[in-house]
């Protein structure tokens, strides 16, 4: 009997998806859907042309990391009763972007993420090419996204085709192995869920913290043999220390508005490329150059001089720097201590005088 | 009351119907530039100070009170262009005036003055009976008006490289912008340092002025206070002391004589 009805549907769905609801006899809830999804042929038709198949993968679903947790309608929610309700959708993507907004009810911390993420603006900006859940995670087939986490970036360069490439000619790109969890993948410097626009001065107040992530990690930069005071340095001059208070400021709400030099302006964004043993000290300070005369329009090539490359200063690469500090690291402790010495003595000769004045 | 001081080397000295003497010590344009100075200092300080401490949470709270980064920085380098304006006028007002021979340089250094030091920390750990006799500023107060003047020098000088260092730039090596930026932070500290332990405890926290020489607001100073202070001052103006730092009434009687010179 049951098979009958199925046979049945078959030909209502293979019709419309907007058909009456189709007639569906449960007698076992945990293998009903597989009963005739796992063979179905038929696909199921939108009104603007597309259409989606119905079968589903036995195999897929349980190799999936929601294999054995979560059955069918834990997704497909819709009312179930003897029939499955029409499909209000008018094209697969319609389709699959309403079936996403059911991930947020196990995963709403990442749901509400992603709410402030440029994709979902573009979403509801009508863009509906923009990627949604299952479009980054899959949808019958999801993974773990963190074994192995390069699986991810093949997701990105999916859409962004341009900007993987030249990635994958970056020195993180092209030093990206599957076993290496120090590379960075896209969502590394641009966040998963919360991806916001690269070109927004939001973002671009949070850069060094992102690069600083792995440069700043002196554990991580000794294994590549990597100077691990990239940060500390780039905070401690003068474009660090403004970028720090506009980030502080930003979170305040009052956004920068001056712009100011952080990592991508020399290193590059997606193209960053290892600078050892690759160009010689004049062909690094002429880089340096080009990028101080992008902002300081009638600056000579002697504000170079003005950029120690993320080196401290010492005698050997700044004797002036290194001198005054120096200098003042002596010269501070040297004249508070012998005015305290002075202002101590004193008090305590007041206070001999007055027990002297006391004993007459 | 009457006034009689004749000439500018001579500083107005009041004696009130109660017969105190009062002697100036601090011209109105003086006591005008210490509080404008205080002013501008503490200003600077505050939207100086959390500049170099970036990463403290005070250096954000005030950076929210000013409204931003931009505004702060703003704020700092007016004030600094005052500062810079009240400095020039203030150097040039002295070499000026000493070169007119209208005033003494009474704050410039001597021999003296290092004697008096040596006999002063030596009278300090008891060696020495009396304290030397000092003049209208003693070495404490010379070294601090210097120490303060060689700071601001420093940190105007560095602070116009750091305001316009592109500017700069056309001329000077980029490392003149790293050093100017070394000094500016470090000569701040050193300043503050100075004005908190140095001249507040001089001008306000020793036990001998507490709670405050207040000759900086009214700009005198009683002739008593002056002769045990600034004896050689006193005998400048006055004649020699006596034996007890205290003056005789003989002797301020004869001085009107030689201030009416």
């Amino acid at each position: 009997m049951k098979w009958l009805n199925i046979l049945g549907l078959l030909g209502v769905i293979s019709g419309s998806a907007f058909a009456e609801g189709i007639s569906v006899k449960a007698a076992d809830p945990a293998r009903n859907c597989q009963n005739c999804h796992a063979q179905i042929k038929s696909r199921l038709h939108f009104s603007d042309g597309s259409s989606q198949t119905l079968q589903v993968d036995e195999t897929q679903l349980n190799d999936s990391i929601h294999g054995g947790r979560l059955g069918c309608s834990d997704c497909h929610q819709e009312k179930w009763g003897n029939t499955h309700p029409s499909v209000e959708s008018r094209s697969v993507r319609d389709f699959s972007i309403k079936q996403s907004e059911t991930c947020k009810r196990c995963h709403f911390a990442h749901y509400t993420r992603q709410v402030d993420g440029i994709h979902f603006k573009l979403l509801n900006q009508g863009r509906t090419d923009a990627p949604t859940c299952v479009d980054c995670h899959g949808a019958h087939d999801v993974k773990d996204p963190k074994n192995p986490r390069v699986v991810m970036n093949r997701k990105c360069g999916a859409c962004h085709k341009e900007v993987m490439k030249t990635y994958e000619n970056s020195i993180h790109g092209k030093g990206l192995v599957e076993a290496n969890q120090d590379h960075p993948l896209c969502i590394d410097c641009h966040g998963a869920h919360k991806i916001e626009k690269s070109d927004e001065m939001n973002f671009r107040v949070s850069v060094h913290l992102v690069c600083g992530k792995c440069h700043g990690d002196a554990e991580r930069m000794k294994k590549y043999n990597l100077n691990p005071n990239v940060l500390s340095t780039y905070l401690d001059d003068f474009h660090g220390m403004s970028n720090q208070f506009y980030q502080t400021q930003g979170k305040d709400g009052a956004q920068a508005k001056k712009y100011f030099a952080t990592c991508t302006d020399c290193h590059g964004a997606h193209d960053v490329q290892s600078l050892r043993n690759k160009d010689s000290a004049g062909q690094v300070r002429k880089k340096v150059i080009k990028t101080c005369v992008s902002c300081h329009k009638t600056g000579k090539d002697w504000l170079a001089d003005a950029w120690l490359s993320h080196q401290k200063p010492t005698r050997e690469t700044a004797h002036w720097v290194w001198g005054v500090k120096k200098f003042y690291s002596f010269l501070i402790p040297l004249i508070m201590a012998g005015l305290l010495l002075h202002i101590l003595l004193h008090l305590w000769k007041l206070r001999s005088n007055r027990s002297k004045g006391k004993q007459k | 009351m009457k006034n009689l001081s004749k000439t500018s080397k001579i500083p107005k000295i009041i004696e009130l119907e109660d017969g105190t003497t009062l002697i100036e010590r601090f011209s109105s344009v003086r006591r005008f530039e210490h509080w404008f100075a205080v002013i501008i200092f503490l200003f600077l300080a505050t939207t100086g100070l959390p500049q170099k401490y970036y990463t403290t949470e005070w250096a954000a709270e005030l950076l929210r009170w000013f409204g931003g980064l931009d505004q702060l920085r703003g704020a700092h380098r007016l004030f600094g262009l005052f500062f810079c304006t009240h400095l020039v006028i203030h150097l040039l007002n002295i070499v000026l005036e000493v070169m007119r021979d209208h005033i003494r340089m009474t704050l410039f250094p001597t021999r003296k003055d290092l004697s008096d030091m040596v006999q002063t920390i030596s009278y300090y750990l008891g060696h020495r009976e009396k304290q030397p006799i000092y003049p209208k500023f003693d070495y404490r107060q010379k070294f601090e008006y210097l120490a303060i003047v060689l700071c601001s020098i420093v940190m105007a000088v560095s602070g116009l490289v750091l305001f316009f260092p592109i500017e700069l730039m056309q001329v000077m090596s980029g490392e003149v912008i790293l050093v100017a930026r070394e000094m500016h932070s470090s000569q701040a500290v050193l300043a503050l340092l100075l004005i908190i332990i140095w001249h507040l405890y001089g001008a306000q926290l020793s036990p001998e002025v507490f709670p405050g020489n207040a000759s900086i607001v009214h700009g005198y100073m009683t002739k008593q206070e002056l002769a045990r202070k600034h004896g050689a001052e006193y005998e400048r103006l006055f004649g020699p002391l006596d034996g007890q730092s205290v003056p005789r009434q003989a002797r301020e009687s004869s001085h009107e004589k030689k201030e009416g010179v």
